[in-house]
């Protein structure tokens, strides 16, 4: 794997990839084989496919004490949990839900199943997240819910969310899909607001091939939510409670999200050295900040996130074309931002300078389970070479735009 | 006749431990094994992987249809469907199916319109139907029930006629067939589970099948954006994607399917032949199919034939450890939300009322051996006979 020493050798320009198989930015991460078919052969033994066999409840035990909550309950996606947490807590007659536009790209689409409006809060410059200030203007009388977010490096202000809503008497989830393993001054994450949210997708912290789970510690909430995950039986032949449908999660992913489990501290150790690698070598390249993980408290170093600043020659659409073609999947962070899609449902129109300024600057760079330190050395080379190389390739792109 | 033989007044169960109602079918753990150290080796978790698009492939010519989109489960399956069909308004479905059937239209912001059943086959009484359409009605949902199919040929010439579009909860229905057509052609589109307890299994799972491009189009796009093939718009996307492991899992069960269908027939027969020296229970035959995949074996109790009233068997049935159902219990007018929203259905739906009353679901499956139908039979044929005593001690 040789890196450039000509614009000619780019591959945007017809030269050879840098990588042969894909470099991303989902986490993929492949825990112990034999591990996983331990786990398997338990609900094999039984007969039991689904429908909270024993690893669901094994996987549902162990969430609950890792994230120090008092209950977990398992679903088949991040996204539907969401839905029905939201279902399940958001005030009733109330319309909106406030979440930050500069987020998931289908969390508005979330809001429309549940039948509420999504009104879009500004974030912090400085953290990428909303905060209590961001979204006490966006509260009103039709407030249902505050959605708070996690970003994808570090977290929101979850005391200050919290004292918000408590003031304002609205409920609170917290989307924290990307904040498995982190703490905040507060403690763990997954005991704030009224319920958090977790995603057991492949490219997350735990890999369960699809899947997702809420911890809480309000126990009449938790009983809701496992009878709405199936159906809204509270026993047989009885259904107790409205807005049930299937979101359970299958055995077969429970075993792989315990067999994940099993690997976290080892994985969170090589996510470090590659946060490391890339913050080592970065920090040569002028024009590229990288957003720093905060040590003070637990951290997962999953995600590297790059800011690219004034002093960087390209610009970010041109870098992650160049960067793609090499098989470098670097990705626009969170953009568009929500509120500048088309919603051909009901939403509040919003207008969020700050937004739209970041969702322009931030790139994803490829992190996970098939990212080595080696190969994070040639990305970074190739990201010096652009730079030293910028105003002939952008000449180049300049002409193949004219074509 | 005496009661001291039944586990219901302390007799030893007949079964050691619980049989389930069905159907089971896993494959071997050699064929399991093998399947998930590829998915390892290949690091492919889900996103339309290899598998999915296997398995797809392989739904489409086993069923004959244009598209099969393969889905998390069937309730988000039904919920895609009636977002990528458009509809609005309410909807027509029978209220003896199983919940997610309405929940389905609750959750895309549909009114279901309850339908009473034809007492014999249990399918949606089509002669009412058609009294049901109204200008706010968009679409009827047809509910192919117990391996038997609901006449999809008359429910489209009706629908063509009232202008409405028509879809299938074919949950039950994988692998059956009308006058040779599989289920999967029928309607605008067709909706099949994957669960456990389903012929075709994938833990959890689904598919839509369509021979309609934009349709199967739209719910690819819904679906997620990988594999969503050509870009349309869609109101709202979801995530109703299938992983790797969910298809790998019903590429072995598609593979095992022509020998669990005859399984599950030869159990069939065995539970047909006893089932007639019984007075009272009335077997459920697959109707309106020129095959089927005879994935339940359902009848209805005559309390006054049978001398027993279903309830009663039920716990005679479950003290010997064979977990015996009433299903669809009580009807999904008489619960929530339903009961509150639309009470109109509660005083509507006669035959619905009649067989929720009498309906129960025996055991059949990878796990129900021939000696077990025997074992249940008898249970039930000395269940009859000794009627009389058993209800005077169990109304003690």
């Amino acid at each position: 794997m040789a890196n450039k020493s000509s614009i000619e050798e780019l591959a945007i320009f017809g030269g050879s990839r840098l990588f042969a198989i894909p470099k991303s930015t989902s986490n993929l991460v492949r825990p112990d084989v034999e591990k996983f078919l331990q786990y398997s052969k338990a609900f094999f033994d039984q007969h039991q496919y689904t429908n909270n066999g024993p690893n669901v409840k094994l996987l549902e035990k162990r969430l609950a004490a890792f994230h120090q909550a008092e209950y977990c309950i398992t679903f088949c996606s991040g996204f539907w949990a969401i839905a029905i947490a939201i279902s399940a807590v958001a005030l009733k007659g109330k319309t909106e839900i406030v979440m930050p536009s500069f987020t998931y790209r289908r969390m508005a689409d979330i809001a429309a199943w549940v039948n509420l409006k999504p009104h879009f809060c500004e974030v912090e410059p400085a953290t990428l997240a909303m905060s209590a200030a961001t979204v006490r203007p966006c509260i009103n009388e039709n407030t249902a819910l505050i959605l708070g977010v996690h970003p994808i490096v570090n977290c929101c202000d979850v005391d200050g969310l919290v004292a918000l809503a408590k003031e304002k008497n609205i409920p609170l989830l917290f989307d924290s899909v990307e904040s498995v393993y982190e703490s905040t001054a507060g403690g763990k994450v997954g005991g704030s607001g009224k319920a958090e949210i977790f995603s057991l997708h492949a490219s997350k912290l735990l890999n369960g091939f699809e899947g997702g789970y809420i911890t809480t510690n309000d126990a009449s909430l938790a009983k809701q939510l496992a009878m709405m995950r199936g159906f809204g039986f509270g026993g047989i032949d009885n259904i107790v409670v409205p807005d049930g449908m299937n979101a359970k999660l299958n055995e077969v992913h429970a075993a792989m999200t315990l067999a994940s489990l099993d690997d976290l501290e080892d994985q969170v150790a090589r996510n470090r050295q590659r946060y490391y690698t890339y913050k080592r070598l970065l920090a040569a390249i002028p024009g590229i900040r990288l957003l720093d993980f905060d040590e003070d408290h637990q951290t997962s170093y999953k995600n590297i996130v790059v800011e690219l600043l004034d002093a960087w020659p390209l610009t970010r659409a041109g870098t992650i074309s160049i960067l793609n073609a090499e098989k470098i999947l670097a990705r626009a962070y969170y953009s568009p931002p929500l509120h500048q899609k088309p919603m051909a449902y009901a939403h509040v129109p919003a207008d969020l300078p700050l937004t739209d300024e970041l969702a322009e600057r931030f790139l994803n760079l490829p992190c996970g389970h098939l990212v080595s330190n080696e190969d994070i050395t040639n990305i970074v080379k190739f990201l010096e070479f652009i730079s030293a190389n910028a105003s002939r390739i952008s000449e180049r792109l300049r002409e193949m735009g004219e074509k | 006749m005496t009661t001291t033989s039944f586990a219901l007044f302390g007799a030893k169960p007949a079964f050691d431990k619980p049989l389930p109602i069905g159907q089971l079918y896993f494959p071997s753990w050699e064929r399991y094994e093998a399947a998930f150290r590829g998915i390892f080796e290949r690091q492919y978790y889900t996103n339309q992987g290899p598998l999915t698009e296997q398995l797809e492939e392989k739904l489409q010519q086993f069923l004959g249809v244009k598209h099969a989109i393969c889905v998390s489960n069937a309730t988000i399956g039904l919920m895609m469907t009636t977002d990528a069909m458009g509809l609005t308004g309410k909807v027509i479905l029978p209220a003896f199916t199983f919940a997610a059937s309405a929940q389905s239209l609750s959750w895309a912001g549909l009114k279901p319109v309850f339908c009473d059943i034809d007492l014999n086959t249990h399918q949606i009484d089509i002669d009412r139907v058609e009294s049901l359409i109204d200008e706010e009605v968009s679409a009827i949902m047809g509910v192919n029930l117990w391996g038997g199919a609901c006449k999809p040929k008359a429910l489209q010439e009706l629908a063509d006629a009232k202008g409405v579009q028509l879809y299938f909860d074919s949950a039950h229905a994988f692998g059956c067939a009308v006058d040779g057509v599989k289920i999967a052609n029928f309607g605008h589109a067709e909706v099949f589970s994957f669960h456990a307890t389903k012929i075709l299994s994938a833990t959890e799972g689904g598919c839509v099948c369509t021979n309609d491009d934009d349709l199967a189009a739209r719910l690819r796009n819904i679906r997620s954006s990988y594999g969503a093939g050509r870009p349309v718009n869609v109101v709202r996307t979801a995530n109703g994607r299938m992983s790797e492991a969910q298809a790998a899992i019903a590429l072995m069960s598609l593979e095992d399917f022509p020998a669990n269908q005859k399984n599950n027939e030869v159990l069939y027969r065995l539970y047909e032949t006893q089932l007639k020296e019984i007075p009272g229970l009335h077997l459920v035959i697959p109707t309106g199919v020129s095959f089927s995949n005879f994935q339940y074996l359902v009848c209805s109790v005559d309390e006054r034939e049978f001398g027993l009233p279903r309830d009663v068997l039920i716990d005679l049935l479950k003290a010997e450890n064979v977990v015996a159902r009433r299903y669809f219990y009580p009807g999904l007018h008489r619960s929530i939300p339903y009961v509150q929203e639309l009470p109109q259905y509660l005083d509507s739906l006669p035959n619905t009322d009649s067989l929720c009353a009498s309906c129960i679901q025996f055991p059949i499956g990878a796990l129900v051996s021939a000696e077990s139908v025997e074992r249940i039979c008898n249970i039930l044929l000395r269940a009859h006979q000794a009627s009389t005593e058993i209800r005077a001690r169990h109304e003690k």
